[in-house]
């Protein structure tokens, strides 16, 4: 052997002192994992298993009454009430007057709003995977807004646009049509949802078309199937998982939807949400908890055959080879083109009608008194922070609110969202167990949990000698905090998991810790996901409706969408549109920067 | 820590689900040695390898350095490097940031600063002057090397080399693995390399461990285990073999009707390998053996039999003759090609080595 080499290779070979981390480095995923569990046990699964124990226990016993006389009422179950109770003599009767009943009414509107979802949303999809035009890219990224639009904004932007005064009136009036009165009908909450939900069902079908090989298409071409046979064959069969999963998600979000249709629909065409809602004003708490026990058992239900179906697709294909986008303006067209541009123009219309009309009449309404052009609700908003009574709702305190609950959010949601992507991308049975334990917040309505803080912590509970109560401020950012934490975990862990394990794994035989490997190697390289999931949960937050309207009760901790509620009461939609606008402003500026950091929401 | 390691594993076992990748897997590697696990994808060997590492829970059996007991210990107390596959260099740091990460947990050696050691480990693997780089403007065969360098840098006990070269083309590879030998033995590191490509761990390798469905099956010297396969496996692993299965018969071997002189399979001659615990007992019943492409040579003569020439390959210094044989597939290597369609083929009875008995084609159990 050479010499010299020898001896400053042997130099290089002597080592050391280790200076590993602590105990507390060393086991801190552990302990932020435990963590993380206590968190939602105490904000999550305690309010809700209150809610599941208000609806079996009356003065301390155990009764299944309640469950009986909710189930068995046609009020609720239409004719399915009587065959639950096993009085069949009576369900003729029952479908003459009361077929449905609430939650046959709830299903039947969701059902209606996920099919118009996916007709409005499936078009979309093919305009977006198999045309190039320019802003392409940007309205595709622009199908993510409907998880950051809060939802009554959404819904007094609708009843602006449906009003008899509104902007679809004066539409259909220049083309001698109307008027129509859309509010307070079943129509006007389908339309609403479809606001909603159609860009969710393209943007997951425009995922599965993009990700579709060509190459099979053109096998299938070669062994000599036409056009439109390859179409239903071979590319038809790909893309369906997707839609389908677009649509059984819709269900899930409309079945449980509630700002939209307390807004559009108010008490006449109530939903179960609604329902409880009214309930929980009454202070009738074990007919609401009732309701929400059936809601939420139905919910998730649904929810993980979605999780079964969305896990069975995962992985199928990830060969990216689409076919070439076909230009919107060919400069010599065919009559067939000609005809689809066509059919795409109409729907590009539509399109702007249902999701541009809204937010504009929303602004417009804001802008517009009976004389005209008019700053009047904003001067109004500006008057009443500065000399509204205490029990008057300040806008201003709304806005801050909103913006502390947001920050605080962040702050609980980040790091959950964090811990539980890393627990769970480890794969095995127990962090499949623990996924499904961590994600079921997104099958429990805001409502529920709401109602399930404010009976258990919020009016306290008996630890030992100890009362235990939180603040109402408290229990809402935890609400949003269990709200928002699903995001967090859905836009790190497709990162995470499509980190190299070999990555973690040269960080630790270095000498790092676990938790050192994920501060510096994973978490970088993930950013632009953390990022995202960020901006989703502060989003989330700032748009939370459900349970806040809860908890805010005869408080002053409301915030900017509760404001817009209490707003609209008043017998112009002025200072409720002025508000939404604020929100919009402030809701808009957060959009921006998910889409700055690339935010990513594919599911 | 830094001075003598050497590395044991007994009674490994691992299972994934349903799935054993280790059986009971002992092995001892000498303090300084160049060790390879080699076999087929699926034999368990990476499974060894991140078993030493500790990236593993093991089932059952146990892994010392020296006398160190490592169960319980984690990755980043066990002192080892790590180089793998796809070299897992982070892509958000620098060359110099690679190379100088396991300096954080570490004091570095002799006092040297940390930009020191970076420089001089860079400067090991002629690297110099790429510090300021990102991992992704460098080429396959330099990332290999800033991997090797940052594995090597906190100055580990033990070396994991995890298919450092597969990702590699054939050329480099070959480059590459001289150098890393000679980094190894200039540091005197005991090493442990991963490789499915027989060829490179005959080349590079103090000792080899083959290894099979989770077992090792033979550990020997590469001349060792080429020239003397203890088993079934390793006699058509490792490069082109014929195995031939026979009767012992009058101090023959009768295969197919044909007698042949097979040096040990006369029970007086004793073991093959020297050792004889480990001879296979062949004094009577049936035996296999092998005979290299190599030592199978054309031509007439008293230990031969005749075959049908099926297919030609030229590589280049040699012809790769294919040839049946009553069904039986053989393969031989001679410097001219055949000229007829039938040969008749011959071999020294002292280039055939007895594998062990039993005519079952599956692998034979190791001995231990």
């Amino acid at each position: 052997m050479r010499g010299a080499d020898k001896s400053r290779a042997s130099d290089l070979r002597v080592t050391t002192t280790r200076g590993a981390g602590g105990w507390l480095e060393r086991r801190a995923l552990a302990v932020l994992g435990a963590a993380t569990a206590v968190v939602l046990a105490v904000v999550f699964y305690y309010p809700v298993l209150t809610v599941f124990a208000d609806a079996v226990r009356v003065g301390g016993e155990w009764t299944p009454e309640i469950v009986r006389e909710v189930i068995t009422d046609p009020f609720y179950f239409g004719v399915l009430a009587p065959i639950f109770g096993g009085d069949f003599a009576q369900v003729g009767d029952v479908a003459a007057n009361t077929p449905l009943g609430l939650f046959g009414f709830t299903a039947y509107q969701a059902a209606l709003s996920t099919i118009a979802s996916v007709l409005l949303g499936v078009p979309g999809a093919y305009v977006l995977s198999r045309y190039d035009f320019p802003g392409r890219r940007t309205i595709r990224s622009l199908t993510i807004l409907p998880f950051v639009l809060p939802s009554i904004m959404v819904a007094i932007g609708f009843v602006a646009f449906f009003g008899s005064n509104g902007p679809l009136n004066d539409l259909l009036a220049l083309v001698g049509l109307g008027p129509v009165n859309l509010l307070f009908t079943l129509e006007a909450i389908v339309v609403a949802h479809a606001f909603y939900n159609a860009p969710l069902v393209a943007r997951v079908t425009t995922a599965a078309w993009e990700s579709v090989d060509a190459r099979m298409v053109e096998t299938a071409r070669s062994l000599g199937a036409n056009p439109w046979r390859a179409f239903r064959d071979v590319l038809a069969p790909q893309l369906l998982p997707a839609i389908l999963t677009g649509a059984l998600l819709t269900f899930v979000f409309t079945f449980m939807s509630f700002p939209i249709v307390l807004a559009l629909g108010g008490f006449q065409l109530a939903t179960v949400e609604v329902w409880i809602y009214s309930l929980v004003q009454q202070l009738d708490y074990a007919e609401a908890a009732t309701l929400a026990v059936v809601e939420t058992v139905l919910s998730l239900v649904l929810t993980y055959a979605y999780l079964r179906y969305e896990a069975r697709q995962a992985g199928a294909n990830r060969a990216a080879n689409p076919p070439a986008r076909k230009r919107l303006l060919p400069d010599d067209p065919t009559p067939t083109a000609a005809l689809e541009r066509a059919a795409v123009g109409v729907y590009a219309l539509v399109v702007a009608v249902v999701f541009v009309g809204p937010l504009v009449s929303m602004v417009a309404e804001s802008l517009t008194g009976p004389q005209g052009f008019t700053l009047q609700y904003y001067e109004f908003l500006v008057e009443r922070q500065a000399t509204g009574a205490d029990f008057q709702t300040k806008p201003g305190l709304a806005v801050r609110n909103s913006l502390l609950f947001g920050a605080a959010t962040l702050l609980v949601a980040l790091p959950m969202g964090v811990t539980i992507s890393v627990l769970t991308t480890r794969g095995g049975r127990g962090s499949r167990l623990a996924d499904a334990a961590a994600m079921a917040p997104l099958a429990v309505s805001g409502v529920v949990v709401g109602l399930g803080m404010l009976r258990g912590l919020v009016f306290g509970v008996e630890v030992g000698d100890h009362r235990v109560q939180i603040a109402g401020v408290t229990a809402i950012v935890a609400a949003h905090a269990v709200a928002a934490y699903p995001f967090v975990v859905r836009n790190v862990s497709p990162l995470l998991s499509g980190l190299d394990r070999s990555m973690v794994e040269s960080a630790r035989a270095l000498g790092a810790t676990r938790a050192r490997a994920l501060l510096d190697v994973e978490l970088p390289l993930v950013a632009s996901g953390v990022a995202a999931g960020a901006a989703f949960a502060f989003a989330i937050s700032i748009g939370e409706f459900d349970s806040t309207v809860i908890l805010a009760t005869g408080s002053s901790s409301y915030t900017m969408p509760v404001a817009v509620e209490r707003y609209i009461g008043n017998r112009t939609l002025g200072p409720a549109t002025a508000m939404g606008t604020v929100l919009l402003g402030v809701t808009s500026l957060s959009f921006v920067v998910i889409d700055r950091l690339g935010g990513r929401w594919e599911a | 820590m830094g001075g003598v390691t050497d590395l044991h594993l007994s009674g490994v076992s691992k299972s994934f689900g349903d799935v054993a990748a280790l059986r009971d897997v002992s092995l001892e590697v000498a303090d300084g040695e160049f060790f390879t696990l080699v076999g087929p994808s699926g034999c368990g060997k990476t499974t060894t390898l991140r078993a030493i590492a500790g990236f593993e829970t093991l089932d059952a059996g146990d892994v010392r350095f020296g006398d160190r007991e490592m169960s319980g210990v984690a990755p980043e107390d066990r002192d080892v490097g790590v180089v793998f596959q796809n070299y897992a260099l982070f892509p958000h740091m620098t060359v110099t940031e690679n190379v100088g990460y396991g300096l954080r947990f570490r004091e570095t050696p002799g006092g040297q600063s940390r930009e020191e050691r970076v420089g001089d480990l860079l400067e090991l693997v002629d690297l110099a002057g790429f510090g300021e780089r990102d991992p992704d403007e460098l080429s396959g065969g330099q990332r290999q090397r800033v991997a090797l360098a940052r594995a090597l840098a906190p100055g580990p006990d033990v070396l994991l080399l995890d298919e450092p070269m597969s990702a590699l083309d054939a050329r480099l590879r070959q480059s590459l693995r001289t150098q890393v030998k000679r980094i190894q033995s200039d540091l005197g590191i005991t090493t442990v390399y991963v490789t499915h490509d027989q060829e490179e761990a005959l080349a590079v390798s103090d000792r080899v461990a083959v290894m099979n469905d989770g077992r090792v099956e033979q550990v020997g010297t590469p001349e060792d285990v080429y020239r003397s396969p203890e088993t079934r496996f390793v006699a058509e692993f490792l490069g082109d073999n014929n195995v031939f299965e026979g009767e012992v018969r009058d101090g023959d071997v009768v295969v197919a009707g044909t007698a042949f002189r097979v040096e040990g399979a006369d029970a007086s001659a004793g073991s093959p390998a020297g050792d004889p615990a480990l001879a296979p007992d062949v004094s009577e019943g049936s035996v296999a053996f092998c005979v290299r492409p190599e030592h199978l040579e054309l031509g007439p003569g008293s230990n031969s039999f005749e075959a049908t020439v099926e297919a030609v390959e030229f590589l280049g210094e040699s012809f790769r003759v294919h040839l049946d044989w009553d069904g039986r597939e053989v393969v031989l290597r001679e410097s001219e090609r055949p000229t007829t369609d039938r040969v008749r083929v011959g071999f020294d009875p002292e280039d055939a080595h007895v594998i062990a008995g039993g005519r079952a084609g599956k692998a034979v159990e190791p001995s231990r």
